[in-house]
This record gives structure tokens, C-alpha cells and sequence, in this order.
């Protein structure tokens, strides 16, 4: 397994340009976060919008523009899962099943769809930034907020994991 | 599958962003941005302590040098001179002796007071030395007894000892007439480090004049026993005669040795070599700011302490109910995102 790093390029100069460079990554990490094409595009809009508010205080220098803004990507997805889990448990009441996509990532075998849908959120978390997003140890780990060596244990953990439901199944 | 089959599929299907969403997004980050923070917006909440602390440490510093320049110096403080006491006491006035400094130590106690000629007065002085070593100590008692001699006193006692410091007392007793002179002499066997000379009137004409008022009462009762014509009469004078001699005797031993005492001063010098016994060189002009800025740092640093110390608690309080919170939230999120 090779992990080949995409050249960062120079700081974008504006929101638009880090927003053109990194759309489909924000999106792509979320939809895997999520599982869910509807709450990954609500979940990437909210992201730019956060950024716009937040992009005065983005520095080049501490970290690229794309770990920046998936590590806002994450904070607001968390909030979504909170408000989800709390919403969850209102619903259980009305026992009103929970909406997800059928096949969430197109172009993946039934079999690899199937199996991601058996991880965790973590798990998907830390596949979709290092194996899809081909982020290195050390900006995934920024983005998580764990050291570099958790996010290689998880890693590993999670691709064997999805070995095993593969071939389970 | 291989774990290299899957983490190939799994590239090969990146997801791509729908055009609508792609439209919206940069419809939102096309705006314009919120303007750059200043510097203070950038240290928000306890981010601003980091900001605080430097500037006002450094404010403390500042003051503190501010003070130490500018504030005058106080009197009698250009010469670190050592304690120095003069005391004239019983009918005499109080009289201030510019005590001599380390480097000028000599010359100085050359103005030492003398006793009033003329008069029955109580000398003594207390004088202590600093000296570089042991043998520096030897030398200065050998030189100290051989100055007492030559001025016509003697040793009272004297007590010479060493180690790791060193010490030699003695207490000298010559005439009072040389008194100032003795003490001049022997300041310059070392550093001046405390002196202390007192001068006591003895009071010697009172008891002159009260011996006089008795042989005159003497007398006349021993006229009177001559012209006494009764035993009872001349019983009485008897017992009054022998009671004014015994009184006489008595004033006249007084007087003769208050007389002794007059006649010597009794010095007490003590001479040391101990560590900083050496009265330091005056401080130039920068040392003494100097000094006066550690002052009030000093004292900065005890305010600064008294506050963290009372403020201790309650920062701990918070600094615990923020790691608890800041737990949990990690907790929580550990737990949304495993499900």
C-alpha cells in the first residue's frame, strides 16, 4: 500500500481559491463522515460558511489551507452528530427509522459500500482522510487532534476491519 | 479482496462534489471575508494572559527601574559609613561625631572627643575592627597592646581566639587624659565596623561640696561639746560627732575613687576576621539605582505572590472545571463518532 502525498501549492490568496482547490476533499470527507450525500453537501455549505467568518484568522504558516478547513469541516460535523444524537433519542420515542443512503460513495463494489457502512464514524473518519484524501499522518492528526501514532493504530485498524466485512461478505 | 485492492477502489471512487453544490459553496466563499483580526481580537479569553503576562512583567520592570532612577537618594546614604555613637552624658549635651568611613577610617577617628579637662568624667569606648585574616588579627592585638603601653595603660583582660573566624577582645583601661588618642591609635589597626564612645560626668564637685557642708557641721558640733554642761547634753553631741565623721570618711572614699575611676578610660576593643566583617566599598551611582530597582521589584514580587496565592483557589477551581468540560467534550465525541 502507497500513500503518495499531493504537492501542497502555494497559500491560497482568497476563501474562493482554498474553496476551488478543496471542495470536493471537505465534501468527500464529510460524505464518509456522514454517510449521507444530503448531510455532507448541508454539512460542506456550513464549512465555507464558517470559513468565510473565520478566514482573517487563517495562517498559512501554522498549517495548509486544506487541514484548515477540514478541521472545520470536523467541528461541524460533530455538532451535527450531537444535535443528531439528540434528535435520535427524541425520535426513538416515535420509533421513526434512520435515513441513509443506500450507496453513499459512487462507483464502490456492494461489497466495500456494504462493509464501510459496518465502521464507525471514527473509523470512516481517519480511512476517508488518509487512504481517499491521501492526507499524511501528520495533517490527519492535526485535523483529528490526536498524535500521529493514533491515527496510524487507527488506521490500520479500520482497513482491517474493512478486510474482514469484505471478505465476510 | 487485499487491503491494497481496497484502498486502490477506494481512490479510484473519490467523491466528487455535485455542480450545485459546487455553486453554492463558492457563491459563499466568493464574499468578502471578515477583515483580519487585530492583534487583541487574535488573544481572545485566557489566550489573553499569554499577551498580559509578558507586558506586564515588563511594566513591572519598568516601574521598577523608573523608580530606581529617579528617586533621590536618601540622606547619609553617599558613604555606607559604620554605626558610629557619641554620648555625653549627665549635664553635658548630646554632641553628633561624623563617624569615618571604611577608606578614611583613620583620619576620621582622629576627631574622637576627649574628656573635658578639668572635670571627674567616666571614658569609655567600644570599638570593632575588621581584619583580612588570622594573621592580620595576631598582628593587630600584638599592636594594639604595645599602642595601650606606650600610652601608660594596661590590659584588663583579653580573650584571643581562632578558627574559622576569627576573634580577639580586649578590654584596656589608660589614662583618660589619652584616651582619644589611644582610641585614634587603634582605629587604625583595621575597618571600622561599629564604635561607640561615651563620656559620663562623675559629678566629683557635688560630693566635694557636701564633704565641705560636713567638716563644718563637725566643727561646729565639737565646739558645741566643748561648752556642753550637762552628761546628757554632751552624750548626744558624742553620738552627732562620730555620726558626721563616720559620714565624712564615707564622702571622702567616694570622692577618692571616683577620682580612680576619672583617672583611667576603659576601652572594649574587639577585632574579627569573619566573612563580610569588611565594611563594603561605598556603591557607585548605577549600583545604588541598581539596588533600589531590586527594592521594588522585590516588593512587586511579594504583591504579585499574595495575589496568587489568594487567587490560587479560585484558579484552580476554574482551570479544573475547564479540563472537566474540555474531557467530556472529547468523551462525547470519542462516543458519537464509534457508533
Amino acid at each position: 500500500m502507497t500513500l503518495e502525498q499531493p504537492l501542497e501549492t502555494a497559500p491560497p490568496r482568497t476563501l474562493a481559491d482554498a474553496a476551488e482547490a478543496h471542495l470536493d476533499e471537505v465534501y468527500g470527507y464529510l460524505l464518509y463522515l456522514t454517510r449521507d450525500r444530503e448531510t455532507a453537501e448541508d454539512l460542506t455549505g456550513s464549512t465555507f460558511e464558517k470559513a468565510l467568518r473565520l478566514w482573517g484568522r487563517f495562517d498559512p504558516a501554522r498549517g495548509t489551507a486544506r487541514t484548515w478547513l477540514l478541521g472545520i469541516a470536523r467541528t461541524t460535523a460533530l455538532d451535527w452528530f450531537r444535535s443528531e444524537s439528540r434528535r435520535r433519542r427524541r425520535e426513538e420515542a416515535a420509533a421513526r427509522p434512520e435515513r441513509v443512503d443506500e450507496a453513499f460513495v459512487e462507483g464502490l463494489s456492494p461489497e466495500l459500500e456494504e462493509a464501510l457502512e459496518t465502521l464507525s464514524a471514527g473509523e470512516r473518519e481517519v480511512l476517508a482522510l488518509r487512504i481517499v484524501l491521501e492526507l499524511d499522518g501528520d495533517a490527519t492528526a492535526r485535523v483529528l487532534g490526536i498524535s500521529p501514532t493514533a491515527v496510524s493504530t487507527r488506521l490500520s485498524r479500520a482497513l482491517k476491519r474493512l478486510e474482514e466485512r469484505v471478505n465476510e461478505g | 479482496m487485499t487491503v491494497n485492492e481496497i484502498v486502490d477502489e477506494l481512490r479510484a471512487s473519490r467523491p466528487r462534489a455535485s455542480d450545485a453544490l459546487r455553486l453554492q459553496v463558492l457563491a459563499v466563499a466568493s464574499r468578502p471575508a471578515a477583515p483580519r483580526p487585530s492583534l487583541l481580537d487574535r488573544f481572545r479569553g485566557p489566550r489573553r494572559l499569554v499577551l498580559a503576562l509578558p507586558v506586564a512583567a515588563g511594566l513591572a520592570v519598568a516601574a521598577a527601574i523608573a523608580v530606581g532612577v529617579t528617586r533621590p537618594e536618601p540622606a547619609g546614604r553617599e558613604a555606607a559609613a559604620p554605626a558610629t555613637t557619641v554620648e555625653r552624658l549627665a549635664g553635658t549635651s548630646s554632641e553628633a561625631y561624623a563617624g569615618p568611613s571604611a577608606d578614611a577610617s583613620a583620619g576620621a577617628m582622629k576627631a574622637a572627643p576627649a574628656p573635658t579637662t578639668g572635670r571627674a568624667q567616666r571614658y569609655s569606648a567600644t570599638l570593632a575592627l575588621g581584619v583580612d585574616d588570622t594573621d592580620a588579627l595576631s598582628d593587630a592585638t600584638q599592636s594594639a597592646l604595645g599602642i595601650v603601653r606606650d600610652l601608660g595603660g594596661f590590659v584588663v583582660s583579653a580573650r584571643y581566639a581562632t578558627g574559622t573566624e576569627g576573634t580577639s577582645s580586649l578590654t584596656l583601661r589608660v589614662p583618660s587624659a589619652r584616651a582619644a588618642d589611644a582610641v585614634a591609635r587603634l582605629s587604625t589597626l583595621g575597618t571600622i565596623l561599629a564604635q561607640d564612645v561615651q563620656i559620663q560626668d562623675l559629678q566629683e564637685a557635688r560630693a566635694s561640696a557636701r564633704a565641705g557642708e560636713v567638716q563644718a557641721q563637725l566643727a561646729a558640733v565639737t565646739v558645741q561639746l566643748g561648752q556642753a554642761e550637762t552628761a546628757a547634753e554632751r552624750a548626744r553631741l558624742t553620738a552627732r560627732r562620730a555620726e558626721l565623721r563616720a559620714q565624712l570618711q564615707q564622702l571622702r572614699a567616694s570622692r577618692a575613687a571616683t577620682t580612680v575611676e576619672a583617672r583611667t578610660a576603659t576601652i572594649q576593643l574587639e577585632l574579627r576576621t569573619e566573612e563580610g566583617a569588611a565594611v563594603p566599598l561605598p556603591a557607585s551611582r548605577i549600583d545604588r539605582a541598581l539596588d533600589r530597582a531590586l527594592d521594588v521589584l522585590a516588593w512587586e514580587a511579594v504583591v504579585v505572590l499574595a495575589f496568587a496565592v489568594a487567587a490560587a483557589p479560585l484558579a484552580l477551581v476554574v482551570a479544573a472545571v475547564w479540563a472537566t468540560r474540555r474531557t467530556r467534550r472529547r468523551l462525547e465525541d470519542e462516543r458519537l463518532l464509534s457508533s
